[in-house]
């Protein structure tokens, strides 16, 4: 054998190496590739959300440029409205009203699912698996499990485009296995560009609402301490702020482990709330008073999740 | 000879006649038409002048009779088997009485109607993979305050309120509330 026919073999183990490396992704560098492609292609299509026994069909558009993302619903049965995505602020059209409303939400980036940045972090709480390969919306897909190392939150799979590795099906399980909340694509397209939409609000007899506008504050001014957390569960974003009028402020906490979130609630407290455990659709929340508040821990976690955290939490001392 | 028969026939006919004589007789009329149709005019007026009613038979009319019998077809094609009640026949028929009732009266009734649906629902918002916590529903006027702050606060919490098909600038969250253990 020549020196140039053992290069030739060479060169071309090598490539075929470098090829079955490729087919040979694990479940975590799918899921960073996933959330990769979620930023940067231009994608739009058709997808399905089944939250709450209810299913809402809505085309979906995802545009990306120079670093600027929108993210972009319109749904296909009534409520007819547009929510648009524009960085941290999420605003809602209401066709049928008239009505819009802006919601400034600094903490989360897509209506579809949203990862963690960091998944190294998260494999200390949850163990990421594939699972085998399924057609959605006719195209092949990776099946990546993501599984809880413990019973404080809910086990996900999350279905891969193996071509441009855009999330195709988003599964919420309980911890029995039962699905509880579903975002499936119906039919999805890659574009190489798409228009950004202009957010034109809907000044109808009503001006538009805007809500949750105020920036993050530090969660030292909480009047709560929440002493006993689930393992891998961080602080996100607190605020004091009017929710049900403008006289009667709520301390809000958001909790995240990068997958599930759990939000804290305190106000003062009054004849509404019902104690105890409560559901909407994969949401549970758990209802306490502590002295003069009251206290509400909500999250798509199990409802011992909740639970626990709620009676975990003390009041403030004010001499801290 | 003419009279005589004649006279036995007319004997004959009033029942005067003995047994030998009568077998005597009718061997005679077997043999001679001509005896058979006398028997027949004598018994006719002896029949009319008994109940003023006359009525004429023809000699023939028995041997005509038998005759047609005996030409009558006989029908070789399978006849139709009758309807047997098997117990499932029964059992089908019972099923189709009880739905025809049942659906006659659901629709005649709208409060059974909704009653119906309410059921469905209700079996809807139960929780799987939590069996063991019973599930406690409020009267809807009385949950709006909760309602509305549980709302308030899923809104807060994240943009899913959106995306749900209840979503409608301030919705009625569906909940459903455990009682504690």
């Amino acid at each position: 054998m020549t020196v140039d026919k053992l290069f030739f073999v060479v060169l071309l183990l090598s490539i075929g190496n470098v090829l079955a490396k490729e087919s040979e992704l694990d479940a975590q560098q799918v899921l960073v590739k996933m959330n990769h492609a979620m930023e940067v292609l231009n994608y739009q299509g058709t997808v399905a959300f089944l939250k709450n026994d209810k299913l809402e069909p809505m085309k979906y558009v995802h545009v990306a440029a120079k670093g600027i993302q929108q993210e972009r619903l319109l749904s296909l049965n009534s409520p007819l409205r547009e929510i648009i995505r524009d960085a941290d602020k999420v605003s809602c059209l209401f066709k049928e009203t008239q009505q819009s409303l802006v919601d400034h939400r600094p903490f989360e980036r897509s209506f579809l699912v949203d990862l963690p940045k960091n998944l190294d972090e998260a494999g200390d709480i949850y163990q990421f698996e594939m699972v085998g390969e399924e057609n959605v919306a006719m195209l092949p897909s990776y099946v990546i499990a993501i599984q809880p190392k413990d019973n404080a939150r809910y086990p996900r799979k999350i279905w891969v485009d193996k071509q441009q590795f855009l999330p195709l099906k988003v599964v919420l399980y309980d911890n029995s296995g039962v699905p509880l909340e579903q975002v499936v694509f119906i039919d999805i397209e890659v574009k190489e560009a798409l228009p950004f939409a202009d957010v034109k609000l809907l000044d109808g007899i009503q001006p538009a609402q805007h809500i949750h506008q105020l920036q993050p504050q530090s969660s030292d001014q909480a009047a709560f301490i929440v002493s006993d957390l689930p393992k891998g569960f961080r602080e996100v974003f607190f605020a004091r702020k009017p929710m049900h009028n403008a006289e009667q402020p709520v301390d809000h906490l958001l909790l995240s482990d990068g997958f599930a979130s759990v939000s804290i609630y305190m106000e003062n407290k009054n004849g509404a709330m019902q104690p105890g455990l409560q559901s909407v659709g994969a949401v549970n929340s758990y209802s306490r008073t502590i002295n003069d508040y009251q206290l509400t821990v909500m999250g798509e976690v199990p409802a011992e999740t909740v639970k626990s955290i709620a009676e975990g939490i003390k009041l403030r001392d004010l001499k801290d | 000879m003419s009279e005589d028969l004649n006279q036995k026939i007319s004997q004959f006919l009033d029942n005067e006649l003995d047994h030998v004589q009568a077998l005597n007789l009718l061997k005679k009329m077997q043999s001679q038409p001509g005896l058979q149709d006398k028997k027949i005019r004598y018994e006719a007026i002896s029949h009319a002048l008994k109940t003023d009613t006359f009525l004429v038979t023809m000699a023939d009319f028995s041997a005509k009779t038998h005759q047609r019998i005996q030409q009558e077809p006989v029908y070789l094609l399978p006849q139709h088997k009758s309807l047997k009640r098997t117990p499932k026949l029964i059992a089908l028929a019972a099923s189709i009485a009880i739905v025809a009732v049942i659906a006659g009266r659901s629709m005649n009734d709208p409060d059974q109607h909704f009653k119906a649906a309410s059921a469905v629902q209700v079996a809807q918002q139960q929780l799987p993979g939590q069996p063991s916590t019973p599930v406690v529903y409020a009267n809807q006027a009385a949950q709006y305050p909760l309602n509305k702050r549980i709302n308030d606060y899923l809104q807060a919490h994240n943009s899913s309120v959106y995306t749900n098909g209840e979503a409608n600038f301030q919705p009625y969250a569906r909940v459903t509330a455990y009682s504690q253990k």
